[in-house]
């Protein structure tokens, strides 16, 4: 549990990632929060709406930079092949319902959804590509 | 056209690339020509639809192969990095664009631009790493 407290880039990547959450989460609530009751219009509506997207677009940013400053290269490899492949599954998944929702009518996936499902296939594929180095 | 290519894994893996292009146009045409006139129903219908996606699913696996294939290092790493900028653009954007349309009404994007939007980042992405490594 304290090992990745060791390593200087996991632990700044933590309270980064931790601080954008927090953020996302104040600007959700408030969002949720505010549109219902005031019905802000124009460009408030848009600045209120867009605020949990940056605190996310933060959380790619944190990413981006752990990847930068983490010197361990075993690790950082296996992030870099675990994104990739949920990159992929992700674009595979998103196509295939996009052409389904096209043709078929098929109900819309949310895009906000697309960015758990990537992190999701991100956690599926590490054990994996762990254990092709073991 | 492909003879230029000197690496002959670039080249394939660039051939590749246009034949499962064509096989997504091919294959989109098919699907709504199919939808058009023959109103299909059940499995039928479902396979029709993800038809288009098979070729894109494909050029992912493509894209997979290639950078286990490449001994070039330098290039192997100006498409990992363009690659992990496409997919935080692509997240971005997704994620910023799914709150808009909720909270401020903004026009819907329909799921099958993700991919064209994903390699249109990947592209712009490709610039800058090139452009760092001069």
């Amino acid at each position: 549990m304290n090992q990745p407290f060791k390593n200087l880039a996991m632990r700044r990547y933590l309270y980064r990632f931790l601080a954008s959450i927090a953020f996302y989460t104040v600007f959700l609530v408030a969002a949720v929060w505010a549109f219902p009751r005031y019905h802000p219009t124009g460009f408030l509506a848009y600045v209120l709406a867009i605020l949990p997207a940056l605190a996310i677009v933060a959380v790619i940013v944190v990413v981006g930079l752990y990847l930068t400053e983490e010197k361990d290269e075993f690790q950082r490899t296996v992030l870099i092949q675990t994104m990739l492949c949920g990159m992929g599954a992700t674009m595979a998944v998103c196509t295939g319902w996009g052409f389904l929702e096209l043709f078929i009518g098929i109900p819309a996936l949310k895009l906000y959804l697309i960015f758990p499902m990537f992190w999701a296939f991100v956690g599926f594929f590490t054990p994996m590509m762990q254990s092709r180095y073991r | 056209m492909f003879c230029s290519i000197k690496s002959p894994t670039e080249r394939r893996y660039v051939i590749r690339m246009w034949v499962s292009a064509g096989l997504c146009v091919l294959f989109s045409v098919v699907a709504a020509l199919v939808f058009r006139f023959y109103h299909p129903h059940g499995v039928f219908s479902y396979l029709a639809a993800v038809l288009p996606a098979l070729p894109i699913i494909g050029a992912l696996v493509y894209t997979g192969v290639y950078l286990a294939e490449e001994k070039d290092e330098f290039q192997r790493n100006l498409l990992v990095q363009s690659l992990l900028g496409g997919t935080g653009g692509i997240l971005a954007v997704t994620t910023t664009w799914s709150y808009l349309e909720d909270f401020a009404h903004a026009p819907h994007l329909d799921l099958v631009w993700v991919y064209p939007l994903f390699w249109l980042f990947a592209g712009i992405s490709y610039g800058f790493v090139r452009a760092r490594y001069r």
